[in-house]
């Protein structure tokens, strides 16, 4: 696991602090969208599919900085749309890095190498570059020639520049376990921090929503590829979330771990289901029916949903609350495999 | 049973990613985008996506989808290029421009030094660079009248902001007060609206300071007695200048948005002295040619100064204010 001791330290406070407080529900990453407007256009993404009007509005940077204030999660992931399309996206990004919030800037680095002079190096911030599996793959899943290539190189110069750089990978059905082992090989020897994995979910505004995966195929394509990892490997995940996928163990889905907020307000109730907006966190979590998600509330919408944004905060709360979850825990970075 | 289809309607507006048009009992219409829904309440924002609208259930007749449907267009787009990818070459900015600056352009040196201070810059021959709130803005002095169009093809900017100093229309308006242009005319008559999307932030980023906000008249030459002037005023008509107008225009040809901006030096009743009707690069040699035509004059200018220099202020203070409502996106191609 690759997961900076200092963001574990202010996670494991933070959880701490939530439960002597006695808080059921809270968030762990706050999911900011400022924006929706991209330069891609992925067979798999439902999140730009709006008019143009709202494609070209922003969140402000006093906006931005109000959510993250508002929700108080220690990790912001910053997605969209590409928010390296943001005017202000580096203020941003130093706004929140000062408030002590580790943040994962997602991007598909098509224009990171020339926005790296506009950004700080922080043990606070971290790109975290869109790579979808290996060059054909990728390329494939993002309908775009050559752009692996570019994130390749983008990576490489922000990891020369002294930034901290992650991947993000969505899988979709027909990966190939053995590519994606080589694929990880390829980026660590790239040298980035940690990698992450999820599953894609079936948005229903996506373009391609037939390759998803469902759950059983999922449990599959993990086993296949986390199993016996090579020592170099290094997931910037909840190991315990890395064996949820794998189908070593079940989490029900805690959806308000990572709320979002983009230009239409806190969305309920997560980050991939729009049933409407609150005005206000408190709003989110105090007026939303929770009892209307998750797997056990037998929303089709749930069912075969694998994806980290639910499921993540719930192997976090599995790992800090209980002394089983940490050994758990424990076990796989000693081990050294999920 | 009229509300069960109601409520159908809502479901199907909210499912939607285009913008609707809801019909209201009182007959009348609001086109916008449906985010959000509640057991009483639609919220929309309208078409401009500057404004949250509420509207209550029990208003609410029909609602048409009337905007094109952006999920079904993303499929057809994906359908179409089925097994193909976009070529290595695309931009990678896609389907977007890269963000321009903006642009900032005044008719005279003197203006071009308020506005400079605002960038944070100084001027440069007839231009000056720096930023407004972080974006970066190049102002131009193009001179009386002309050369927006120009600078707009040359700059390609993502946005205009015409200002500097007029001359007062209104009787009520004093050295120093603001003009935002509600719209620009000129002297046949034709008019050039401001885009709501930035009046708006633009009226609400001034409020505090002395500025209303009207309409500019836009002249071809100098109207600097009060005759002139008050033979140009009419009902609605703030202020007079030479640059709002053809800066609208050249925005309009660009397919940019533009505001205009005024700072007044001459109140109605108020005459400049005649080297003001000549574009000078210095007025200092007129100024003191004029002083020596008697103590009248003299105090007539040191007045004028005075009054220049307060919209001077005015000016800087204004954009500085006016900054972050300029941080517009930038235009699709």
């Amino acid at each position: 696991m690759s997961i900076p001791v200092a963001q574990m330290v202010a996670v494991a406070r933070y959880v701490l602090q939530q439960r002597l407080a006695r808080r059921e529900r809270y968030p762990l990453v706050l999911m900011l969208e400022p924006l929706f407007r991209c330069n891609l256009a992925c067979t798999g993404c439902g999140k730009i599919q709006y008019p143009l009007s709202l494609l070209k509005k922003n969140l402000s940077l006093e906006e931005c900085l109000a959510a993250s204030d508002e929700c108080g999660a220690p990790v912001v992931s910053i997605a969209g749309g590409e928010p390296l399309m943001h005017p202000r996206i580096a203020e941003i990004a130093a706004g929140l890095t000062a408030r002590k919030r580790f943040v994962y800037l997602c991007t598909n680095a098509l224009l990171l190498e020339r926005k790296l002079p506009e950004f700080e190096p922080s043990a606070y911030l971290s790109f975290s570059v869109h790579m979808d599996g290996p060059r054909a793959e990728h390329d494939l899943a993002v309908c775009r020639e050559g752009v692996y290539d570019v994130a390749v190189s983008a990576i490489r110069a922000a990891l020369q520049r002294g930034f901290r750089v992650t991947t993000n990978t969505t899988l979709f059905d027909g990966a190939d376990p053995s590519r994606m082992r080589a694929f990880f090989d390829e980026m660590m020897a790239l040298g980035v921090e940690g990698m992450m994995i999820s599953p894609g979910y079936s948005y229903e505004k996506a373009p391609d929503r037939e390759h998803f995966l469902r759950r059983e195929r999922s449990h599959r394509l993990f086993s296949r590829m986390l199993e016996s990892p090579k020592k170099s490997w290094r997931f910037n995940q909840s190991p315990l979330f890395l064996q949820f996928l794998m189908g070593k163990r079940d989490f029900e889905c805690t959806p308000w771990g990572n709320p979002t907020y983009n230009i239409f307000g806190w969305q309920r109730p997560c980050y991939l289901l729009q049933d409407g907006y609150a005005r206000t966190f408190r709003e989110l979590m105090e007026e939303t029916d929770w009892s209307r998600y998750g797997r056990k509330s037998g929303n089709p919408r749930c069912q075969d949903c694998m994806v980290h944004c639910g499921f993540e905060p719930s192997a976090v709360r599995a790992t800090f609350e209980s002394p089983r979850g940490m050994g758990a825990t424990a076990l796989a970075l000693v081990r050294g495999r999920p | 049973m009229i509300r069960a289809r109601v409520s159908e309607l809502v479901e199907r507006a909210f499912d939607y990613r285009g913008y609707v048009t809801v019909r209201r009992s009182d007959g009348s219409e609001l086109v916008g985008y449906v985010y959000h829904r509640d057991a009483s309440h639609l919220e929309l924002f309208d078409e401009t996506a500057t404004q949250r609208v509420r509207v209550a259930l029990a208003e609410v007749v029909d609602i048409a989808l009337t905007g094109e449907d952006a999920a079904r267009k993303s499929q057809e787009i994906w359908e179409r290029r089925k097994g193909t990818l976009e070529p290595r070459d695309t931009s990678a900015w896609g389907d977007w421009q890269e963000a321009g600056r903006v642009l900032v352009l005044v008719g005279l040196p003197i203006e071009l030094r308020s506005v400079a201070r605002a960038l944070g810059g100084r001027p440069r021959g007839d231009r000056a660079r720096g930023k407004l709130s972080g974006v970066e803005a190049v102002a131009l002095a193009v001179g009386m009248g002309g050369g927006s169009l120009r600078a707009v093809e040359e700059e390609r900017p993502r946005l205009l902001l015409s200002c500097g100093f007029a001359g007062a229309l209104d009787p009520s308006l004093r050295p120093g007060d603001l003009v935002l242009a509600s719209s620009v005319r000129d002297e046949t008559g034709d008019r050039a609206p401001a885009p709501d999307s930035l009046l708006k932030p633009a009226a609400a980023a001034l409020s505090g300071m002395r500025c209303r906000q009207g309409e500019i008249l836009c002249t071809s030459a100098v109207a600097a007695s009060a005759e002139e002037k008050r033979a140009l005023a009419g009902p609605g008509l703030l202020a007079l200048d030479m640059e709002s107008y053809p800066a609208a225009r050249a925005a309009a040809s660009g397919g940019i948005p533009w505001l205009a901006l005024r700072a007044i030096v001459d109140p109605l009743e108020a005459s400049l002295p005649p080297f003001a009707r000549e574009e000078c690069e210095s007025y200092l040699w007129p100024a003191l040619k004029e002083a020596l035509a008697g103590p009248g004059a003299a105090v007539r200018l040191v007045r004028l100064g005075l009054w220049a220099r307060k919209a001077g202020l005015a000016l800087e203070e204004a954009l500085r204010r006016l900054a972050p409502a300029l941080r517009v996106p930038e235009a699709r191609t």
